[in-house]
Parts: structure tokens; sequence; C-alpha cells
């Protein structure tokens, strides 16, 4: 109800208040939703105790991935190579570099990071030190030997924060350091002004990146915002340079009030929303059965109802945008249970035994309903809107279907412990299809009901999926891995693990008239999106103030 | 005097007692909810956290597996030595410094919303019921009354959009203008006028009615009492009349829903916030409660039991010198 009683107001009236000036080169920021901002700069502490910059700004990683090119950005490391493939990983750091204090950064900085990851499990939030085995570091280049060949690995060691070692050394509790003075390489460092409602962070003073090269951004301001009204608000007003909201409607609410400054881009390159069905949960449990719901859904329709069209259908295998060229394209149409086709979905549900009764509901040869309830977090609107399409569509096919909401953290619980029949869910992402399905498809991470599951919520393992997860592994040939991965969606599309509904949108929003430089549709060197650390380090470095006498 | 005293005791230890009932209600009362701290941190990082990390957040974090009487003995010890523990949501920052972000601003808002509207509502209701029947008695009281009728939300809405949005006569966020630091300059206190003029004065128009008809239902009932008459006979001024007996004797009612209502300031107030992007207390509530932070909302109880009973005491030992009928 308040998203659109704002909406309506945003749109009822078109003119506003001019965006109010503010200080020379200090640039407006928001990312994170909060009331009132708790000071902390440690970059591994990241359960929303640390702030956005620590990991985005103030501490830079060895490599950037970036999805809109699909390649690393050498950062701190300059060059790296596999010494021995998919094993032993070499980086040679980046000559130059200095930290925020002066001090040279070198490769002993990058081993004793991970030295201190490996003694504080804490902090070693991604699990790196599940997978490696050593890590040392000799004249400028770092060596990371994996306990067991694993090329998917390169992303956990590239991404992580390097601190300092002369600093860190002396903090005799990691897990619990705030780090409120942060001692960083990233190019903002220096905390200017810390209050509840807005903290600045200034230049770092020693920053190694040619390519900022003018220091006329000096400084971002964050100002508290807890919610996406307020910051939709403060969007239509001009008073946000850089944000990474969901904005309804936007090119009314936002890029309409100055088109000539407000630019939103939302590339498809995120995870994709799936509906997971319970195949520990009969008849989910049948592969004909789980095609023939997915058949059943207007996915068009769940789009425009649940996202503002602002995305689009699901691809047959899953994957977003973020993995064109990864893709079996075009699908044929026979493995294609994706697509919307009701007749088709009814015909395999009459196969399967679950005929349509006089009272409109399907069951089974024993005379069971077909009955099955969708999970969903209570108050995540869109997802809401998603299900009861999906409820819609479900029903039209002869299924008893209820909508159950829960409070997130208590759907969360049930979910991951596999106490549900239906439920939406995300898939976790990462530069090569591998993430996504190994969580889908690995018998690995099939845990018992009632045990919590990472990410197979759903509870389905293939064997030739885990052979073929095993050889991506140890693989770092990229024509290897594509082939692979043309063997892994043709598991998925056989077997129909999780139903692919639409891939997440990256939600990035600029106004340009007080800086520039930010990535768009036309110029896509990086998402515009601020919400995945560590890539806002490449928008950061091209920012620039615009000369007062030039703005209009 | 005298007589106070031991009715003062008397009181005091009843406070003392629902002080304790409130502490035991406050560790209880977060650990009924579905869930548990560890399935939210987990479920925070969207599949992305490592189980083996999250065993040894738990630990970083005093997620304890220990029997639930022993983890409130340890509760009652710590809160008694003023240790209110580490929040889970804002980790590794204390409970109280988490609280003390919203807190000062909490209780000049709603606190002084509250003080005009109580003031205001009581004194227009007295002179409405006072002058039965006449103009502001006709207007007043319906309007406020349905202005009040209005969801909150919606009032507020309309005043950020129509009062800062659209005339840009208010700032429609935050406490005070990002140009300006805290500190008693004249441009902070200026700033954080102007910040609190939009929820203040929403607050204001939204709980005026309640309070005028309140005051004015109980002063048409004390106006007719042969008490009210009888001054009326021995020819007492009327202004005597109408502040020195009939409104202190009709104050009685709303003096205690406004004791209370003054200790609840403390629990903030959450739909001001969430409109006008104000710090406070109503929001770290929800975070809280989103979180499964037990330390903070243990830590948010307290502050909200304890002025809630500090507000009562008061109004308890206020109603005792305007009613002496009590003492007895």
């Amino acid at each position: 109800m308040k998203r659109s009683l704002l909406l309506l107001f945003l749109t009822a009236v078109g003119c506003a208040p001019p965006s109010h000036a503010r200080p020379e080169g200090v640039v407006v920021v928001v990312q994170e939703q909060q009331a009132a901002w708790i000071r902390n700069f440690n970059p591994f502490n990241q359960t929303g105790g640390a702030r956005w910059p620590s990991a985005a700004g103030v501490y830079e990683p060895l490599l950037i991935y970036n999805p809109m090119t699909g390649a690393y950005t050498p950062w701190l490391a300059e060059t790296w190579r596999w010494v021995e493939p998919a094993r032993v990983l070499e980086f040679t750091v980046r000559s130059g570099v200095k930290w925020s204090d002066g001090t040279p950064f070198t490769a002993h900085d990058v081993a004793q990071t991970f030295a201190l990851l490996k003694a504080n499990p804490a902090l070693d939030s991604g699990g790196a030190w599940r997978i490696l085995l050593d890590v040392t570091a000799a004249g400028d280049t770092v060596v990371f030997t994996f306990a067991a060949p694993y090329a998917p690995g390169l992303l956990e060691v590239a991404h992580t924060p390097i601190v300092p070692a002369h600093i860190w050394r002396k903090v005799a509790e990691p897990t619990t350091f705030a780090n409120e003075e942060p001692v960083a390489t990233g190019p903002f460092t220096e905390v200017r002004r810390f209050e509840a409602q807005v903290f600045e962070l200034g230049r770092n003073p020693h920053y190694w990146n040619e390519a900022a090269g003018d220091d006329s951004v000096a400084a971002l301001r964050f100002p508290a915002m807890s919610s996406n009204d307020q910051i939709t608000l403060a969007l239509a007003q001009g008073d946000i340079d850089w944000a990474g909201a969901f904005v309804p409607a936007v090119e009314r609410t936002f890029e309409g009030r100055d088109p000539a400054h407000h630019d939103a881009w939302f590339p498809l390159v995120g995870d994709t929303i799936f509906l997971f069905p319970n195949t520990t949960h009969a008849p989910l449990d049948r592969p004909d059965v789980r095609k023939a719901l997915s058949l059943a859904i207007d996915r068009e329709k769940v789009v425009q109802v649940a996202m503002y069209d602002y995305t689009v259908p699901s691809h047959p295998t899953g994957l977003s945008d973020g993995y064109a060229d990864w893709r079996i394209d075009p699908v044929p149409d026979t493995d294609n249970w994706v697509r919307h086709d009701p007749e088709e979905a009814a015909r395999l549900l009459d196969q399967e035994g679950f005929k349509l009764d006089s009272d409109g509901v399907r069951r089974s040869p024993d005379g069971v309903p077909l009955s099955l309830e969708i999970a969903t977090p209570a108050g995540w609107s869109d997802w809401v809107r998603a299900a009861q399409v999906i409820a819609r569509d479900l029903r039209a096919l002869g299924i008893d279907v209820t909508l159950q909401g829960r409070d997130f953290t208590a759907w969360f619980d049930r979910v991951t412990k596999g106490e549900f029949a239906l439920t939406l869910g995300w898939a976790v992402g990462g530069p090569t299809p591998y993430r996504m399905y190994k969580g889908l498809l690995a018998s690995e991470g099939v845990v018992d009901v009632g045990t919590a599951a990472v990410t197979n919520w759903h509870r389905f393992g293939s064997v030739t999926a885990d052979v073929a997860l095993d050889r991506f592994e140890q693989t770092t040939d990229p024509a290897t891995q594509r082939a692979i991965a043309r063997e892994l969606q043709q598991v998925f599309l056989d077997e129909a693990p999780a139903l692919p509904l639409f891939p997440s949108a990256s939600w990035g929003e600029a106004n340009t008239r007080w800086v520039t430089g930010f990535p768009s549709e036309a110029d896509p060197y990086a998402r515009l999106s601020p919400n995945s650390a560590p890539e806002p380090l490449l928008v950061m470095s091209r920012l620039r103030w615009r000369d007062a006498k030039a703005a209009p | 005097m005298t007589a106070l005293l031991p009715h003062l005791v008397r009181r005091l230890g009843f406070y003392l007692l629902a002080a304790f009932a409130a502490l035991t209600l406050n560790f209880f009362v977060p650990r009924m909810m579905p869930g548990d701290p560890a399935t939210a941190i987990f479920a925070r990082f969207q599949g992305k956290l490592d189980p083996a990390a999250l065993d040894a957040m738990s630990t970083a974090f005093g997620i304890s597996d220990a029997p639930l009487y022993t983890q409130y003995l340890d509760y009652l010890l710590n809160t008694l030595h003023g240790e209110l523990g580490t929040s889970l949501t804002y980790f590794p920052a204390p409970v109280t410094a988490v609280i003390g972000t919203g807190l000062m601003w909490t209780v000049v808002l709603a606190g002084t919303a509250l003080v005009i509207a109580f003031a205001a509502g009581s004194a227009i209701g007295a002179w409405a019921a006072w002058r039965r029947g006449g103009l502001l008695d006709r207007i007043a009281p319906p309007l406020l009354a349905f202005i009040g009728a209005f969801p909150y939300f919606w009032l507020a809405m309309v005043a950020v959009w129509g009062l800062g949005f659209q005339l840009g006569w208010f700032p429609v966020r935050h406490a005070y203008s990002p140009e300006v630091s805290p500190g008693w300059s004249l441009e902070f206190v200026g700033s954080a006028i102007q910040h609190a003029f939009l929820p203040a004065g929403t607050m204001i128009v939204a709980s005026l009615g309640g309070w005028l008809l309140t005051m004015r239902n109980t002063m048409v009932g004390v106006l007719d009492t042969d008490a009210i008459r009888y001054a009326q006979a021995r020819g007492l001024s009327p202004r005597r009349i109408l502040w020195h007996y009939a409104v202190r004797n009709a104050m009685l009612p709303s003096l205690t829903s406004f004791g209370m209502a003054l200790g609840f300031v403390l629990s903030g107030a959450l739909l001001t916030e969430i409109v006008f992007g104000y710090p406070g207390q109503g929001y770290l509530l929800l975070q809280a409660v989103r979180g499964q932070d037990y330390p903070l909302l243990q830590g948010l109880f307290l502050t909200i039991s304890l002025a809630v009973l500090a507000a009562n005491f008061a109004v308890d030992v206020l109603t005792l010198v305007l009613d002496p009928r009590i003492r007895r």
C-alpha cells in the first residue's frame, strides 16, 4: 500500500524543487538501507555490521570480476596465472601501491590477510580455507595452493579484501575489531565525519590508480536512509548521485524529472529467481510433474505483475544474460519447459496419473487430491505477487494451491531445512555457471530434511552432474569449461530440478548533474549498480566532478 | 506530607516487583519468536556463507546453546551490572551504542510532540466544555476527531508530498541538514527545529483529537457536579472555578494516560521515522526483530519498560498531590 501511495504522489504532479546544491566534490551515495550508522570498517565483518564501502572503496581485492565484460580486471595484482592448472595460482602484486598511511603495499600483506582468515574462521565468510592448503609470499608474488584442484576458487581468492599486515597484526581480537580508522589501499579511506545520520569518506592521499586521475571528487557522502520510499523521493529530488535501489515506475518517478541527468540502468545480469519444488515431497519427486508445473506458469504475466516489466522470463537453462555465451542457444522445443503451454502441462499430469476430477482438482490414482503450498517471505511484495500469479496458473491446471507467507527468518529456516512443497528462492551466481549448477544439481549439497542446506533447498542430486562438476573444478581451459557447462545445462533441462522464473535486474541509478563518469547502457564498462562489492571500485575510479561553470 | 511517605514506599515496592517481571518478560518474549539468531545471520548472506564460518560467528557473537535458565540467570546478572551485551545485527557494536544513535532524537521529537499535543488538546478540550455549544465546541472536536481518524501513515505521506516535496517548505528527511554538524550552534539548532517541524507536526495533529475529547468529556461531567454548582453559588470567579476546581479534577484520567504515553515515547514512533527518515528507537526495534537480535531487543525493551515504570511512578506522585482523596 505504501509504495503505491508514494508512486501516486510522485507521478501526480510534474514539477519538483531543484536538487539541493552540495559542497564541491562531495558525491552522495546510497547503497545500504539503514536508519542510523554504526562506525565499522572491518571488511570481513559482513553481517550488516560493516559499512558498505569497507569492501567497495576502502579496501581492495587482487582482481575484480566484471560481469559486463565477463573478465577479471587486474587490481592490486598486476598479473595472475595458473602455475599448475586449477591447483597452484600465482599473483604478481602491483608495484608502487601504498597504504593510506604511506607504508608500501607488498605481497606479504596478501599472504598475511589469508593467514588472518585462517586464524579467525568467523572472518572467513566465503570459506576460502575450505579450499586452500597454503598461501606463501615471495618477492612480489603470492602463490596459492589449493587443497584439491578447484578452478572456481579463483573468485574467492581474487575478491578477498586485502588488509595491511602492519596494522592488523597488532589487533588482538580481529573478529570484534570495528576498525574505526581504516588504513587501506582504496580510493576513499579517510573518515572525514561520522555521525549516526551521515558519514563521509575523503580521498586516500596515496591512491595508486592512475585512471583515478584528477582528485576532483573529494569525498563520498553517505546519508542514512532506511526505506525504498525515502530513497525514491531523494532520487526524484536529485539529492542522490548514485544509488542501487529498486525504484517503481522509474521512467516517471526518476528519469523523467531531469532527463538530461537522471539515468537508471537495470541490466539483467543478476542471479535468477526460481520456484523450487521440494523433490523429497511426492509427487514433486517426478521430473514430468515438475515440468508440468513449469509449463503451466505464465512467466510473461509474472514479470509484468511482480516485477513491473523490469525483467523478462528466464532462459530455459536458468542462466541470465551475464552468461549469454555459456548457454545452449536455442534450446530445442522438446527440452523447453519454461514456455507457457497449459495444454502440454495438463497432458503431462494426465500421463503421470493425476486426472482431473469433477470438482476441478486433480487426484492421484489412489484418490489423493494434488495439493501444494507455496511458501514466500511475508512482506517481499514482488515475490508475493509472483507467487499469486503462479498460484492462479497452477489452480487453473487443477492443483489445489495455497500461499503461505512467513516472516523472513521463519521462512528461511523452513526452506533451508526442506520443510516446504514449493517456494520462491534465489540461486547463487558467479563468473561461470558452475556455482549456480553446483547449488542446483550437486549430490554433495543434498542433506536430510530437518538439516539446513546452504543452497540445495530442493534436495536434488544427479550423479551425471556430480561427475561434470568435478571435471569443471579441474580445468582452467575456457573451451573445456564451456563444453562441461553445456552438459550441466542438459542435465538441468532433462531433470527440471528447479523452475527458473526470471533473472534479477541489478538496480542502479545515477544523477550526472554534479558528477560524471557513471557507466550506462551506452557505456557499459561496468554495472551501474553499487550493490555487488567489489565492483563499485571500477566505477569510483572514473568519477569526475563537473566543472562548476560548465554545469547546466 | 508525612502521610505520603508510607504510601510512596508501598508503591515503590510494587514498582520494583513490576520491574523484575518486565526484565523476565524482556528475556523470554524475543525467544518465543519463530527462528533463531544463527538462522537470521545465515539468511542475510543468501547462501554465500560457509557453514564453518557460521559456527565460528555464532561463537564470536555469543549465541549460546546453554539451557535457557542458565542464559536467563546470566542475563539477569549482566543487566544488573549494566551490561547489555553486543548487538548481533550491528556486530560488534555494543547495544548501548546502538540505542544511543536514536535515543536522544526519539526523546526530543516524540516527547515534545506528546507534551504539546497533551497540553493543547487538554486546554482546547477544557475550554470547549466550559463554553459548551460555543463556536469552538462545535468545530474543534469533530474536526480533530476527523483528522485523527485518518491512518497516520497517510497523513504523514500527504505532509511529505505537499509541504515537503511540492512546496519545498520543509525538509523531507533526517533530523538536521547534512551541511551542518551536531553541536550547540545556531545553525544546527535551527536546522533541527526545521527538520522536526513536519514529523512533530503530524504527530501532534494526529493525536490532538484524542486528548481533546477525553478532556472535554470528563470536563462536562465534572462541571455537572454539585461541587461546581456550590462554587458558583458561593460566587467564586469563573476563572477560579474553571482552572482551580473543574480542570484540576477533570485532569486526573488524562494525566494517567499521559503518564503511560510518556513512558512509551521511548518505543519510538516507527511510522514517523520511516516516512520522514528520522532517526529513533522505532526503526531499531524493527531491525532487532527482523534480525532476531536478542541482546538489542532486550536492551530496547529494558529502556522502554524502565521509562514506562518511571513515568507511571511520576504520575502516581503527581496524582497524589492533585487528589487528596487518594492519600487517605
